[in-house]
């Protein structure tokens, strides 16, 4: 095992703490309610500081100090995946990109928490006992949004349906994946990960009706399926489904992924044009004043 | 024995406040969970609560100043460590009990916590985010105040 492919593997969870938790803090100030906006601000420090964790790993393994590997690498360096590097636009989005992002955390933080990499393994155990707040926030406003009132439940199955093909490439697979699973450091595939999520996100619409963000020709409005007193509704007729989200199937009554990503390359360093302005500004003060302290 | 030396590190520890909850000793919070004494050297080991806690850099350089005075002569090193991770369950009732007094209710693994000014049992949670990444935001139906709450933290 070199320790290459756990630099790696550390530096695609912290980076996409890092990304996640910049994104999020943009939020500071902007949120229409002020408990809301102590929560944006409260889980980008969380995600930064977990990032932190991870980059004190890291700079065992490389040497460099966790600045710069937080701040001082080329954006190609970067191994987030591209979901956490889109800009917030509105509520709808940010929640969808927070719900689908921290449920496929919860999936990934559980693996880790088996792995053979010990010191990874505790630093997992703390993360999780913070990231349940997390997944909690995220929950409860799925649930809000989802339930309605129509524009809300329209504009949140957009969100849904835009970032969903996007957030499956969190588990595209590592460059070294299969030396991680040998030595055990990852003790789950990406493939493994990413089929156990799908379970997750797909009861979830289900529950909320929302299914229809994964099919083809899903464009007429939401509004016309909300559910009724009377439990009738033509979503719940089993008609065969076109899903739209590519790399996706449906077999067996299960989502199941089949090999392509949307979105993918980001574990390879490969970014939108989305990256170049955020790693701009969250690396100016350290570009412009190089070894600058608190 | 507990030597001399020993007596004046922990107590030493013993005085080194949360910069964000003054009345709370890093004793009283379970932060510290070794020290270690050698005739050249103290090495005191604690756990971070909350790991984006901004505090946490500003603890480690008090304790080691602390502990420096406390054991002149002796090379002293502070450090965090992840394992075993810190829990709410660490908070000693010396610290449950300041935490009220500075109007925050102690971590509880109850929906109902009761506030901290008029001891009501009749409290909601407004938001599980607080002013900080350890407390939440709470607000009692009878005395009609907000009050915060330490977010309980464990494997639960």
């Amino acid at each position: 095992m070199s320790a290459d492919s756990r630099l790696r593997l550390l530096l695609a969870l912290a980076d996409d703490e890092l990304v996640m938790g910049h994104r999020l803090s943009e939020w500071t100030g902007w949120v229409p309610y002020v408990e809301e906006d102590l929560a944006m601000s409260s889980i980008a420090q969380d995600e930064i500081g977990h990032a932190r964790a991870l980059y004190e790993i890291a700079s065992q393994l490389d040497g460099r100090d966790i600045d710069a590997l937080a701040l001082g690498r080329p954006t190609q360096d970067y191994c987030h995946a591209v979901i956490c590097e889109r800009p917030n636009r509105d509520y709808a989005y940010t929640v969808a990109r927070h719900y689908l992002y921290d449920t496929a955390d919860a999936v990934r933080l559980e693996a880790l928490s088996a792995s053979t990499f010990k010191e990874l393994a505790e630093v997992v155990r703390v993360l999780r006992t913070e990231e349940r707040y997390h997944l909690e926030h995220a929950r409860v406003w799925f649930r809000r949004l989802a339930a309605g009132p129509v524009e809300a439940r329209q504009r949140f199955s957009d969100a849904l349906a835009d970032a969903l093909p996007e957030a499956m490439a969190i588990f595209e697979p590592l460059p070294d994946e299969e030396a991680l699973l040998a030595d055990g450091a990852l003790p789950r595939s990406g493939d493994a990960m990413l089929a156990a999520w799908l379970d997750v996100v797909g009861k979830d619409l289900e529950d909320a009706g929302l299914e229809r963000v994964l099919e083809a020709g899903a464009d007429a409005p939401v509004g016309e399926v909300l559910p009724t007193s009377s439990g009738a509704s033509e979503m719940t007729e089993d008609a065969p489904r076109t899903l739209r989200v590519p790399g996706l199937e449906r077999r067996d009554g299960r989502w199941v992924h089949a090999g392509r990503f949307s979105g993918d390359g980001g574990r390879r360093g490969r970014h939108s044009e989305d990256f170049l302005p955020l790693w701009e500004e969250m690396t100016a003060l350290y570009r412009a004043h190089p070894g600058a302290r608190w | 024995m507990v030597s001399e030396i020993e007596t004046s590190v922990s107590e030493a520890l013993a005085r080194v406040k949360d910069p964000e909850i003054p009345v709370c000793t890093i004793t009283d919070l379970g932060l510290v969970e070794r020290v270690q004494i050698s005739d050249e050297a103290v090495e005191v080991t604690l756990l971070p609560t909350f790991v984006g806690c901004p505090a946490l850099e500003e603890i480690r350089v008090d304790a080691e100043r602390a502990v420096r005075e406390a054991a002149p002569g002796r090379e002293v090193r502070v450090r965090f460590t992840f394992s075993p991770p810190w829990t709410t369950d660490r908070i000693n009732e010396a610290g449950r009990e300041a935490l009220k007094t500075f109007g925050i209710a102690p971590p509880l693994l109850q929906i109902a916590v009761p506030c901290p000014i008029c001891g009501s049992l009749d409290t909601t949670l407004d938001s599980s985010f607080g002013p900080t990444p350890c407390r939440s935001i709470r607000y009692c139906n009878a005395c009609r105040n907000p009050f915060e709450g330490f977010k309980p933290k464990g494997e639960f």
